[in-house]
């Protein structure tokens, strides 16, 4: 599903934030990446968005290296993928309803689908009532539940969270870590960065280390993963 | 199979587009007085030309009637005996280079004044009629495009077998002046030319800019519709509809105003063409010419918020700017 091959990104200040990087994730499989912060965590991610290129090796996503992708075939990209941001990047004027529509709306889904689709993402975030909200009026973490929401409204085949837990109590992180091992039981890839170690130890999936943007271990999952 | 296909993702583009619809006049309907003011600006930008142009045409109008004004008036005066004044009108009938002539006695020319100034009664206290008598003289086949000097030319020997008699008084042709109300026009019509370019520039311009800060208001909007999956088109969509709609409006504003200041026109203008005894029309944009300029100024809004937007998308491109805090 994504591969990464001796894949290195240099920012054009200066900084070196991934050296040699490479791994590979099977589709359906549910994978953690750590690493203390400034370790390369973001970048690996913006890599598989196409929100930045490599400056040496190459991207694979089912097969097809990004390298040869231009631009304008960025959003085609990213349309197969749910991301989920730290800062959750909601629209303040738009209702939390229609912040998950979004990308419904862009696909150019009929209304009574979006809808439908939309009430159903908020439902399994637990976030159903507020619907018609707007964001400003949610807790942090409910904002991050929303962005939840519109990574999964559109049922893409990957999903990728930058610190999803950042803004969540220890519970409510476990909570949504469990959500996330449900979508890859369901089929889909989901790619976790967290700087979480203690509780991305406890779920037992599969973890990527990163430290000064080189991968240092790739601890496999445990058999029968973590209980809940 | 492939023809469903394609009928599936029509109506996604469809909706795509009446999303994009809605949202752009959402966004105009909440910056009203931004709206607004912009709305303002573009109308007055379209009316100047506008408005040059509809005078010119309404003044072009009184240039078809030349033979009103390229009639030679010879004047006599009042004392002269009537059988004299026909004699001259006789000679002058004879000539080849004639059209027609026509006689005005003094005592015709005052009813006329009486009926059309309303001066009836203080008239009658005049013990003598000071008005001359008018012989008015149409030169055949006036040709209105030939330069002055060749006009003057043809005309100069009637105009000398009129002025050489000692019955006349004075000899008055206007022809000259209305050549020069052509030239005016000409002018005129170039004027507006170059108005109508300067002004659609203006236009774009003026949209551009208020696009310009549009997209930098809502910049995190974009940002995150493009980390979603939005495409460049989806994304430049309602800003290209809002400048439509900003264009648009100031077209439909260009056009009130000039209605507006054409009635206010209107009444004076009447009257005093009613004075002349001319049955005149003021001319305003035809319905065709109505939707032409309505649709150019939609488009040149359209213009100006694409060269707009897609300076900024390409900077959001290029830059790499995306989703980075
Ligand atoms: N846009 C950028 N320009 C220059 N340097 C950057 C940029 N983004 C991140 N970096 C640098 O790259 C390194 C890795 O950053 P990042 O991927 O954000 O790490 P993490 O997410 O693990 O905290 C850091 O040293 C950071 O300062
Ligand atoms: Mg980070």
């Amino acid at each position: 599903m994504i591969r990464f091959e001796q894949v290195s990104k240099r920012y054009p200040g200066g900084n070196q934030a991934l050296s040699g990087v490479s791994f590979e994730i099977e589709a359906g499989s549910l994978v953690f990446l750590t690493g203390h912060s400034g370790a390369g965590k973001s970048t690996l991610l913006r890599l598989v968005m196409m929100l930045e290129r490599p400056t040496h090796g190459q991207v694979l996503i089912d097969g097809q290296s990004l390298n040869h992708m231009p631009d304008k075939q960025a959003p085609s990209v990213r349309r197969e993928i749910g991301m989920i941001f730290q800062d959750h990047k909601l629209l303040f004027d738009k209702t939390v309803g229609d912040n998950v529509a979004l990308p419904l709306l862009i696909a150019g889904l009929r209304y009574r689908e979006i809808r439908k689709r939309v009430r159903a993402a908020l439902d399994k975030v637990g976030l159903l009532e507020k619907e018609k909200a707007w964001p400003l009026a949610l807790s942090g973490g409910e904002q991050q539940r929303v962005g939840i929401a519109r990574a999964m409204v559109a049922m893409p085949p990957m999903l990728l969270a930058d610190e999803p837990t950042g803004n969540l109590d220890p519970d409510l992180s476990w909570e949504l870590f469990g959500l996330f091992r449900e979508l890859s039981e369901a089929g889909v890839t989901v790619l976790i960065a967290s700087h979480d170690l203690s509780l991305v130890k406890r779920m037992g999936a599969r973890v990527l280390v990163l430290s000064d943007g080189v991968l240092i271990d790739d601890i496999p999952a445990r058999s029968g993963g973590a209980a809940f | 199979m492939a023809l469903r296909a394609a009928r599936r993702r029509f109506r996604a583009w469809a909706r795509r587009h009446s999303y994009s619809f809605f949202s752009s006049l959402g966004t105009l309907l909440q910056h009203r007085l931004g709206t607004l003011m912009t709305v303002l600006v573009l109308g007055i930008a379209i009316l100047l030309p506008l408005g040059l142009y509809v005078s010119l045409k309404n003044m072009d109008r009184l240039d078809v009637r030349q033979e009103d004004w390229s009639a030679i008036s010879v004047f006599i005066p009042g004392t002269m005996a009537a059988a004299e004044v026909e004699a001259l009108a006789e000679a002058a009938r004879d000539r080849p280079d004639v059209q027609s002539v026509s006689v005005i006695s003094p005592e015709q020319g005052m009813a006329e004044f009486r009926e059309v100034s309303g001066f009836g009664q203080s008239l009658e206290t005049l013990d003598e009629n000071p008005l001359p008598w008018v012989v008015t003289v149409l030169p055949a086949e006036v040709d209105t495009r030939g330069s002055t000097a060749t006009l003057s030319l043809r005309i100069q020997s009637l105009m000398d077998f009129l002025e050489r008699d000692e019955r006349v008084e004075s000899v008055q042709f206007d022809y000259k002046w209305l050549q020069r109300l052509g030239r005016f026009l000409d002018l005129g019509r170039a004027t507006v030319l170059v108005l109508g370019l300067l002004f659609g520039v203006a236009v774009i311009v003026v949209v551009a800019n208020t696009i310009r800060l549009d997209v930098a208001a809502r910049a995190d909007e974009i940002e995150i519709f493009a980390l979603v999956g939005a495409s460049h088109a989806f994304i430049r969509q309602p800003f290209l509809y809002s400048g439509f709609w900003y264009g648009l409006m100031g077209g439909v504003l260009a056009v009130l105003m000039m209605w507006l200041a054409l009635f206010y026109l209107s009444i004076p203008l009447k009257r005093l063409l009613d004075v002349y005894g001319q049955g005149f029309e003021i001319y305003s944009l035809s319905p065709v010419q109505l939707i032409i300029l309505l649709l150019s100024s939609g488009l040149l809004g359209w213009l100006g918020a694409f060269l707009s937007v897609q300076r900024y998308l390409r900077m959001l491109v290029v830059g790499g700017s995306l989703g980075r805090r």
